[in-house]
This record gives structure tokens, C-alpha cells and sequence, in this order.
């Protein structure tokens, strides 16, 4: 279709769907501001009478919701610090450096972009128990625990990306080769070429896979569900599913740790939008 | 196998012809330390990625239960022809997955060609898509877990306004999976309207201009243009669709727990309960496998009817 000024109706009609996309959202900040009461009036109450902001401060001291802060806040930036340190040296030496083998080391790690997590969560679930000299494991890795439980646990399986090597291998691509010939010529290793060149060069493709990698890494549910059991361990998505298992669901407060939960991510994206969408994009679709 | 280069890996279509290039020039410059920077995160891929595929179908070859292990031969599979909850569940898997993929890729894309005309909202719009993307599927959960509330929810309070009778959502047999579908839906749109967004902007204008000259209406140019030069795009968008839709579990766990009366259940919901809970590693392993058995399946089919289809 040619582009043309839009005609009035579709306008009409796609502002009113983008407005219903939101329409969850502005429940979930209504609803975090009204009493029980209003929740369950007979006639359903819009716009809360008094705003009750104690909502929130209510919801957070039910449970230790510090440290489940903490310990998400944790896990993701040594995640996402780990992961594009080692992605990148791998997408630098896959995509610049001249080894035997190498792209069929390359081609083989891109097996990680075909299994989905789930199929192998049980067998990482077992290497984790039996991590030697962890968790009170002998050499072998029997005995213990492991890295169950802990937050190494909740890290290790998530810091090789294939994604991540691939999107920087086809980044590092572009780079033209005079680069590395001057860094040559002024003696520098090809480490320090990385580093001195290559990472400043590089920043968006950083940014993108640091927004990428955060988010996923903060919403995270199944894996800490399955590889932490005790309180202290405890991710704010697990802290989160609480609310649900009580007997007398506590609608306002629930909302309230939600809409907490929320608002910081959806800040993050609208500041980091064009190197989130261009993440997203780039997984494969050049149109 | 047209379809796969259609998706355009770049890295993939240039590895061939620069190798034969570099294998020249090799033995001359020769970078040892490749392998160093490479060994972390191989390391890691083997431990948590590769490794585990060839340990998982071992496992499953097993009765592991956490503390003991024996070799079973196949009889973990033969059990799964029997279990009556597996059968559900690959039935609501498939359900889900295939309405999920057909309305997010469907309302997707018209979406996507009605936002690429040109008009002054479009990022405040396309953010709208994309937040629920964003957000974690807990929080989502939460979220439409309150709108599906019986009795003071707001899904039921709208359709009390326009005079329908009220639905149990959740708690009902019928409603159950529709609702987690929604659910599914308002998360995944977004990402569908942004990539097929992403796909229009790449479709030539001197297309549509030359049509419009031959006389061809809006409609007709959607049918003989944007729809085929859309569709390594589309066909992308159902392959990784249907890979992520087929290992639906977060919402189905956290809104229904495969409830009401497994009426939700689903194949990476069962590997996490036999698994999890009831500690039936190898019995779980089993799944597992068929499970990745029937995603490269599918996978490979949908290659399969691509290529086909782009022949004719």
C-alpha cells in the first residue's frame, strides 16, 4: 500500500486498540488503590474514593521483599556482566580471529539457538546437584546439594548465549579489517585490539544485549522456581506468585507489589526502546 | 531449503565463501588465542547446553528418581502411551499453541500494515503493542488472574453490562484454556507487530507504486503484494512462534496449575510436576524428549511446506 496520510477511521481504530492493550495495566494501578471493600462492592468501583498508597507499603512488609530485591538485582547484573564478557570474547574470536576449526566450533554452538531451556531443565538440575566440591559435595560431586539453592545455581545456565555470540560475531563482522591491520602495525595484541577498538566500536550492540539480557534475566520464573526452595533464596517473581496461594486473595496488595514490579522495567524499555526494538528485530527478520 | 537462506542469517550464508578465503591465508596469520577466548564460553555451552541433550535422552533410558538409577530400555516411552494426562496435555499444548501462533500472527500483521502508514502516533502506539511483551509473564498472570476474578473481575463486570450471563473463566472446564490463550495473546502481539512492522519497512515503495498505476486498490495490493513479500517474515514469526508456544508453562502454572480438572495441562507443565514434584526424573526425560522430538518436527515441517510452496 502506498503511504499515504491516514484516513481518519483507521486512526481512530488503532488508537482505541493501542488504548485497550492498556487497559490491564491501568486496572492493575486502580485496583492496587482501592480498600477491600471497594473490590467487593456489588457495583464494581472504577476510580478508587481515596487513594490508599498504604497498599503498597502494606504489600511490601508482607514477606522480606529486600532481599527478594536483592537477590533478583543480583543474579541479573552478574548474569548480564558474565554473559557479555564471555559472548562477546567468543563473537570477537569467531568473527576476527583465525583458528582451526573455528566455524565449526561456531555452527556447533549454534545449537543453543534450537533448544528451548525447557527441554533440558531436568539434566541442568542434575549437573547443578552434582557440581564438585559445592554445597557440601565431595570431588566427585555426590553428597550435597550442589548449587542448588544458591545463587550460582540460578546464574550458571544462563551465561552462555548463543544469541548473544551470534548477534556480536555478525556485528564485529562489519568492522573493516584496516582497523586490525593499524592495530598491528602500533603492536597491539589482538586482546588489547578487542578492547581498545572493538568494544568502543561496539557500544550499541552492547546496549542492545544488555537490555535483552536484563529483562529476561529479571523475569525469570521457571528456572528459580525449580532450582531454589528457601525463603532467603527467593526471586520478586516467585515472591510475586505468593499472593496468589493465600486462601483470601489479597487483590490491592497483590496489585500493588505487581504494579512495583512493573513500573521500573516499563520505565527501563521507554528509555531503552530503540535498542530493545532493534534487539528484538535483529533476531533473524531482515525484511 | 530456498526458505531457510529467505530468512537471511547473514552469518550463515557468509561463512562458506569467506572460508575459503581465510583457509588460504591461515597457516600465515594464525590466532591461537581464539581458543582461549572462546573456552569460557564453550565451557558453559557444554555444561548447561549440549551436554544436557545427550544426558537427558540417556536419563530417560532410566527409572532415576534423585536417589536410585536402572536401566529401563524403552519402557519410560511405552508408559507414556498409556498415561492418560499425557495425552491431555499434548492435546492442550497443541490447542494452545495453535490458536496463540494464528491470532497473534494473524492480528499481527494487520496491525503492522495499518501502523506503517505514515501518521504522527506511531511510537506512542507501538510502545502500547509492546509493553505487555515487556513485562514478565508473572506479573501478566497476576494481572488477568484479577481481570478473570469471578465474581468481581472486570471481564465479568463488562460482560454483565452488555446483558451476558457471567463465566466462571478459571474455574471452568470450557473457559479455562480460551482465557490463558487472551493471556497469551495480549503478551505476544506486540512482538509480532514490531518484527512484522520491521518486515514492512523493507518492502519496496516502487511495488506498490507501479501496482497502484495498473490500478490496483489497497486490498488487492495487501493480496498480491505485502502478503507474499511478507512472508519469509510470517514464516520466520510461526517457526519461533511455535517452538515457544509448544513450551507454554509459566501462565498455565501460575493462573490455572493445569486446572480445573487438567483441563489446562500441558507438556512442559507435566515435565515440570513428574519431574519436580513427584521426582519421576526418567519417566520426565521421556517427555522431554518427545518433546524436543515434536518441536525439530514441526520445525522441519514448516521448512518443509515453505520450500514447497515458494517453488510453486
Amino acid at each position: 500500500m502506498v503511504k499515504k496520510s491516514v484516513t481518519i477511521p483507521v486512526s481512530v481504530v488503532m488508537v482505541f486498540v493501542s488504548l485497550a492493550m492498556l487497559v490491564p495495566f491501568l486496572m492493575m494501578v486502580l485496583t492496587s488503590l482501592k480498600t477491600m471493600d471497594e473490590i467487593f462492592a456489588p457495583h464494581f468501583v472504577w476510580i478508587p474514593d481515596k487513594w490508599q498508597w498504604s497498599n503498597y507499603k502494606e504489600a511490601f512488609s508482607q514477606g522480606d521483599w529486600g532481599r527478594y530485591y536483592f537477590n533478583t538485582t543480583y543474579v541479573t547484573v552478574v548474569t548480564v556482566v558474565l554473559s557479555l564478557l564471555i559472548n562477546s570474547f567468543a563473537g570477537y574470536a569467531f568473527a576476527k580471529l583465525n583458528f582451526k576449526g573455528r566455524d565449526l566450533l561456531f555452527f556447533i554452538s549454534l545449537v543453543g539457538l534450537m533448544i528451548p531451556p525447557q527441554v533440558t531443565m531436568i539434566p541442568v538440575f542434575i549437573i547443578l546437584k552434582h557440581i564438585p566440591l559445592a554445597g557440601g559435595n565431595d570431588w566427585v560431586g555426590h553428597g550435597g546439594l550442589g548449587w542448588i539453592d544458591s545463587y550460582n545455581g540460578l546464574i550458571a545456565p544462563y551465561v552462555a548465549g548463543s544469541f548473544g555470540v551470534f548477534l556480536f560475531r555478525q556485528f564485529f563482522l562489519q568492522i573493516p579489517k584496516e582497523l586490525d591491520d593499524a592495530a598491528k602495525i602500533d603492536g597491539m595484541g589482538r586482546v588489547r585490539a578487542f578492547f581498545n577498538i572493538y568494544v568502543p566500536l561496539s557500544k550499541p550492540v552492547f546496549a542492545t544485549l544488555i537490555a535483552l539480557k536484563a529483562v529476561a534475566s529479571w523475569n525469570e520464573y521457571t528456572w528459580p522456581l525449580i532450582i531454589t526452595s528457601s525463603e532467603h533464596m527467593k526471586t520478586v517473581q516467585l515472591a510475586l506468585t505468593v499472593f496468589r496461594d493465600e486462601n483470601q486473595t489479597q487483590w490491592n496488595l497483590m496489585m500493588a507489589s505487581t504494579t512495583i514490579m512493573v513500573l521500573p522495567l516499563l520505565v527501563l524499555f521507554v528509555f531503552t526502546q530503540r535498542y530493545f526494538i532493534e534487539g528484538i528485530v535483529s533476531t533473524g527478520v531482515k525484511g | 531449503m530456498e526458505r531457510a537462506a529467505d530468512i537471511d542469517i547473514p552469518a550463515v550464508r557468509s561463512a562458506g565463501a569467506e572460508a575459503v578465503v581465510r583457509r588460504r591465508k591461515r597457516r600465515l596469520d594464525a590466532d591461537p588465542i581464539g581458543y582461549l577466548l572462546i573456552l569460557p564460553f564453550y565451557l558453559f555451552l557444554l555444561l548447561f547446553v549440549l551436554a544436557p541433550i545427550g544426558y537427558n535422552l540417556f536419563l530417560s533410558f532410566t527409572n532415576y528418581n534423585l536417589d536410585t538409577m536402572h536401566g529401563v530400555g524403552i519402557n519410560n516411552y511405552k508408559a507414556l502411551f498409556y498415561d492418560r494426562f499425557f495425552g491431555i496435555a499434548l492435546k492442550n499444548t497443541a490447542i494452545y499453541a495453535f490458536f496463540t501462533l494464528v491470532l497473534t500472527v494473524a492480528f499481527g500483521q494487520i496491525l503492522a500494515v495499518f501502523l506503517n502508514y505514515k501518521w504522527g502516533g506511531i511510537k506512542w502506539v507501538r510502545m502500547s503493542f509492546f509493553s505487555p511483551y515487556v513485562i514478565s509473564m508473572v506479573a501478566a498472570s497476576m494481572i488477568w488472574l484479577w481481570i478473570y476474578e469471578p465474581s468481581h473481575g472486570v471481564a465479568n463486570t463488562l460482560l454483565e453490562a452488555i446483558g451476558l450471563n457471567k463465566v466462571q473463566w478459571l474455574q471452568d472446564t470450557k473457559w479455562a484454556m480460551p482465557a490463558v490463550i487472551f493471556t497469551g495473546f495480549w503478551k505476544f502481539l506486540g512482538y509480532n507487530v514490531v518484527i512484522f512492522l520491521a518486515g514492512l519497512q523493507g518492502i519496496s515503495r516502487d511495488l506498490y507504486e507501479a501496482a497502484a498505476v495498473d490500478g490496483a486498490g489497497g486490498f488487492r495490493q495487501y493480496l498480491k503484494i505485502t502478503i507474499p513479500q511478507l512472508m519469509p517474515v510470517t514464516f520466520f514469526l510461526i517457526v519461533t512462534g511455535l517452538i515457544n508456544n509448544f513450551n507454554v508453562f509459566e501462565q498455565i502454572q501460575i493462573m490455572t496449575g493445569g486446572g480445573p480438572l487438567n483441563s489446562t495441562t500441558t507438556l512442559v507443565h507435566q515435565i515440570y510436576n513428574r519431574a519436580f514434584q513427584e521426582f519421576l526424573i526418567g519417566y520426565a526425560a521421556a517427555m522431554s524428549i518427545v518433546l524436543l522430538f515434536l518441536v525439530a518436527l514441526l520445525t522441519a515441517a514448516n521448512f518443509w511446506y515453505g520450500s514447497r510452496s515458494h517453488e510453486s
